[in-house]
């Protein structure tokens, strides 16, 4: 990254601290791994890495009950496990979860791999009417308090869907 | 060991502990041995997640000492949740995982490899030293007082050998809504812990 201009990695941490996330959870998407470096390191979190999505949910979703803000960092493919726990949990007794996803599969991602990602994971979101604001561009960071603080409103989960172009590419 | 007996015994030690349940039988066990519905969230079915839901809990609010049951069906499902526990290593946590060797809340359904899971062996694998297995009620009432009340700055995990549960229940399971759940147990602990869970909105 040239000087002067921040990290997405930074960027990301300086919002998720500006709306009081404290706890951040996560598993790998090799797109969130600037992220992922940036809040391990940053001492305002609490970093936990998991070992599946769905510890993620339940971390974060007992740190609610002890009033401590918190987000879970997953890849798409991460999220397609976690619907169970997601209305299991947060939609059943109404806890509020912030995710932030990666927009896997679709044009731009070469990873074949991923194609089910793209074919399904906005339809398998929008099939549990789960609020969500993809973010395409840097200037557009702010979404993820606005999508926080509805979490904290709505107390169901929502999610912040970034492209590799925000997270990986130039995304000004 | 009868499997309420267990819990009855374990909530004649408890003092000021929060309570996190597992889905089916150690969720009916607690409620009918306790009748708690404010220090204790009862999380249905939620399929191995009550001791990471217990970790957030325990990490958000460290003055807080938390129990947290889980079944060993859920623990079939989700083993490595000890890696997490371990890494976290909270103090104001004990994992207490019910070995009946039996999915009990589908009426006993068989657990996989059940002649062969050591799941002490398994906690002493991941890194866990503060591991212990009770199997009588004997035993409980001579050796988990000291545990509890030990002033040790690490995550403790405890295996209950218990029998299957099958027809000891006297009063009917819990009946509240997962709403009403969520409001009894996080207004208990705003008023613990001064916390502002859920705010006020007009």
């Amino acid at each position: 990254m040239p000087d002067g201009i921040p990290s997405i990695g930074r960027l990301v941490a300086d919002e998720l601290a500006s709306c009081g996330v404290k706890l951040v959870t996560s598993l790998p998407d090799n797109w969130l791994m600037d992220v992922i470096r940036t809040v391990d390191t940053d001492k305002r979190f609490i970093h936990v890495p998991v070992n599946r999505e769905e510890a993620a949910i339940g971390l974060c979703s007992g740190a609610y009950f002890g009033a401590m803000g918190s987000a879970a960092l997953m890849g798409a493919s991460g999220f397609m496990t976690v619907v169970y726990a997601i209305t299991k949990i947060n939609y059943t007794y109404e806890v509020p979860v912030f995710m932030l996803l990666t927009l896997r599969g679709v044009v731009g991602d070469l990873q074949k791999h991923h194609v089910s990602n793209g074919l399904y994971l906005l339809p398998v979101i929008n099939a549990i009417n789960m609020p969500y604001q993809i973010v395409e561009k840097r200037s557009d960071l702010a979404m993820i308090s606005h999508c926080y603080r509805h979490s904290r409103t709505f107390s169901r989960p929502t999610a912040v869907i970034f492209t590799k172009e925000v997270l990986v590419g130039r995304g000004a | 060991m009868k499997y309420v007996d267990a819990f009855r015994a374990l909530s004649r030690h408890r003092t000021d502990q929060i309570v996190v349940t597992s889905a089916g039988h150690s969720c009916q066990a607690w409620w009918e041995a306790t009748k708690d519905s404010t220090r204790t969230f009862y999380l249905g079915a939620s399929m191995s997640l009550s001791t990471m839901f217990a970790s957030g809990l325990a990490v958000a609010q460290p003055n807080l000492k938390i129990w947290a049951f889980m079944g060993d069906g859920a623990f079939c499902m989700n083993p490595g949740t000890l890696m997490v526990e371990r890494q976290m290593n909270l103090p104001n946590l004990t994992h207490i995982l019910v070995s009946n060797r039996t999915y009990g809340g589908t009426l006993n359904a068989e657990l996989p490899n059940v002649d062969h899971n050591d799941y002490a062996a398994i906690a002493h694998a991941m890194g866990i030293d503060r591991v212990f297995t009770f199997s009588s009620l004997e035993q409980i009432e001579a050796e988990f007082p000291p545990i509890v009340r030990a002033n040790v700055p690490a995550y403790t995990f405890i295996v209950l050998e218990v029998e299957p549960l099958t027809d000891e229940l006297g009063s009917p399971a819990i009946d509240l809504e997962a709403v009403e759940l969520k409001f009894r147990f996080g207004r208990h602990i705003e008023q613990l812990t001064g916390a502002n869970i859920f705010g006020v909105r007009l």
